[in-house]
């Protein structure tokens, strides 16, 4: 309910640019929620999350221009659409074992939208399909007083960041969440405590393609979804969030996505005057993370909410 | 009939060139455990280097041996900066359960190819150019015939055949191959029958650099260079290597040869823009019939 209420605010006193990237903040959170799970917690690593989202992206978009939902019908169509693909691909890939399911989660994500172009009557092939928000409702505009196209779409993605957070939540602390950590640490060890840890882990890859879905639905609801929306770079710049920010904790996921999100926009702020050639410029911001991916890796692969707690844990 | 021999042939040169990448994919995994996504990150930086030598006048052949070395070092590199540092800290609670020990590395290899092509774009502006081939890469005509190969792909197919037979002989008949072997088989008895362990580790990754490289150089005359352009290649190079099995250095090069002709019967017979969903199904096909590759040994597990 804080949450909810301060990024409400937030999003009252930001200026319109900064609203839609606090949109994307929140997108983002989800998306990378869903590496939490997958990666913090049970252990497996996904570079196809990206996918996911593209799957939560377009079954949001033919939602709305093919059975006519509004926003929220298809969003919730949307998280369903994900739910089945992570059931598949979560029986494919609960076989598999670290590099395995890094490579074939890769190829996944290069397939996925080359399926748009294979069915380019229903995907729309490269172009892809446009949608949007909607307008605002009625109700909140006399509530709120005018609301801004970037505004809308924070208000929009609000709530459905709100439910994430509080079943991300309650998932981890919840015997679910022990069973996770149990299967990350020691596959046998887990079994023999009575967990199906071939079943654990499709009820992971469901659960986090839910939540990628969902990013994914609302990252494409900002205007188009397409092949160009969700590239590969989409599933790695969520990589190194949850990594930047702490694969294991919600906080974690939340500071990273803080990170990805406003990183260009502070290099660009910092470097501004400096008059960089277009070139250096260009790369600049793909370089500092990259450069900050490795270094928390090797020196606090916690990352920043991992950092945190272990300072907070030694004072007590 | 034709059009069948151009695929074969175009086939099996591409294949060779992925049967290159899978190589040095298998021996970071074999030599160090690792994936390294960075590997072909590294092959085009040492590609751009050996572009802009031969722009500058450098013949082929100077620019040909110089991309080699510079990738062997960046190889080296990798290790010693990065990864040695990284195996330090398997103590530490991120990186307790073997799953986590998989990941983390994985991450890493992800860091580096980030900052090598953020690197290149800010070194070479990031422009698409063309890369020369040694020799001609017009269809190759005999008695007047014109042949379904070209001599560029000869030259591949030659050049990565001859490294292949280098590479076993360097394993089966030399000390150091020897002792790579006996370390990436028991690292624990190697280092106590007296091998240093860890610089045979780098070694591994400096031989993987190498490889890659040249891989790098023979790929991209058919691709143009880019700092983007060789991350397909390590995909298709990686799926080549899970196909054959991650641990077999003969199954990553079959399954470098088998993706190769497949990817290019699609391409001759159905359209390019399937190549992926091919690629993807062929995959999920082997491992779910075989999970550890067509060649590779099966994980014993131990409590």
């Amino acid at each position: 309910m804080l949450f909810f209420w301060v990024i409400f605010f937030l999003g009252k006193v930001f200026d319109p640019y900064n609203q839609g990237q606090l949109s994307v903040v929140l997108m983002f959170f989800i998306g990378i929620l869903s590496i939490t799970f997958l990666t913090g917690l049970s252990g497996q690593i996904s570079l196809g999350q990206g996918a996911l989202m593209a799957v939560g992206g377009y079954a949001c978009a033919l939602g709305v221009l093919n059975f006519g939902f509004n926003y929220w019908q298809s969003i919730i169509f949307s998280v369903l659409a994900s739910l089945v693909a992570g059931l598949i691909l979560g029986i494919t890939a609960a076989r598999l074992t670290g590099p395995y399911l890094a490579g074939t989660t890769l190829v996944i994500a290069l397939a996925i939208p080359s399926l748009a172009n294979r069915f380019e009557s229903v995907f729309g092939g490269d172009v892809g399909l446009s949608v949007d928000f909607g307008n605002p409702p009625q109700w909140l505009v006399n509530a709120t007083g005018e609301i801004g196209f970037e505004q809308w779409q924070l208000f929009a993605t609000l709530p459905f960041a709100s439910v994430a957070l509080f079943v991300a939540l309650n998932l981890i602390k919840s015997r679910t969440g022990r069973s996770w950590r149990a299967v990350r640490d020691h596959e046998i060890a887990a079994s023999l405590t009575g967990i199906n840890v071939q079943r654990m882990k499709i009820f992971t890859f469901v659960v986090a393609s839910g939540f990628a879905g969902l990013a994914g639905a609302m990252y494409g609801l900002r205007g188009i979804v397409g092949p160009s929306v969700y590239p590969i770079s989409l599933s790695l710049s969520l990589l190194t969030g949850a990594v930047l920010g702490g694969l294991r904790s919600v906080e974690g996921a939340f500071i990273g996505s803080v990170i990805v999100v406003f990183l260009p926009d502070l290099i660009e702020k910092v470097t501004g005057n400096w008059q960089l050639a277009p070139q250096i410029g260009n790369f600049l911001p793909a370089m500092v993370s990259s450069l900050l991916l490795i270094l928390t890796v090797v020196l606090n692969p916690a990352g920043v909410a991992g950092a945190i707690h272990h300072r907070r844990s030694r004072h007590k | 009939m034709d059009q069948l021999l151009s695929a074969i042939f175009a086939g099996t040169s591409r294949g060779a060139i992925y049967a290159l990448v899978a190589l040095g994919i298998v021996l970071v995994w074999r030599g160090a455990g690792v994936i390294n996504f960075a590997q072909m990150g590294q092959a085009m930086f040492s590609t751009y280097v050996a572009s802009n030598l031969i722009m500058h006048g450098t013949s082929y052949w100077v620019a040909f041996v110089v991309a080699l070395i510079v990738g062997t070092v960046l190889g080296a590199a990798v290790d010693l900066l990065v990864m040695r540092p990284l195996s330090g800290k398997r103590s530490s609670a991120m990186m307790a359960s073997p799953a986590m020990r998989g990941t983390i590395p994985v991450i890493a290899s992800l860091g580096i190819l980030g900052l090598l092509q953020s690197a290149a774009g800010m070194i070479w502006a990031a422009e698409e150019r063309g890369f020369p081939t040694p020799v001609n890469s017009l269809g190759l005509s005999i008695n007047g015939n014109v042949m379904p190969f070209t001599a560029f792909d000869i030259f591949v197919i030659g050049v990565v055949l001859f490294t292949l037979f280098v590479t076993t002989i360097f394993f089966q008949k030399t000390g150091m191959g020897l002792a790579m072997r006996a370390s990436a088989l028991n690292p624990e008895v190697a280092r106590l029958s007296g091998i240093r362990t860890s610089s045979v580790r780098t070694l591994s990754w400096a031989i993987s650099g190498a490889a890659s490289s040249l891989a790098g150089l023979l790929v991209t005359p058919s691709a143009n260079l880019s700092p983007n352009t060789l991350d397909l290649v390590l995909i298709i190079g990686f799926t080549a290597t899970v196909i054959g099995g991650l641990d077999s250095l003969p199954g990553g090069v079959i399954g470098g040869f088998i993706l190769g002709l497949v990817i290019s019967f699609i391409n001759v017979y159905d359209s390019p823009s399937d190549v992926f969903l091919a690629i993807l199904a062929f995959l999920l096909l082997v491992l779910l019939v075989r999970p550890q590759g067509l060649l590779g040994s099966k994980e014993v597990r131990r409590v």
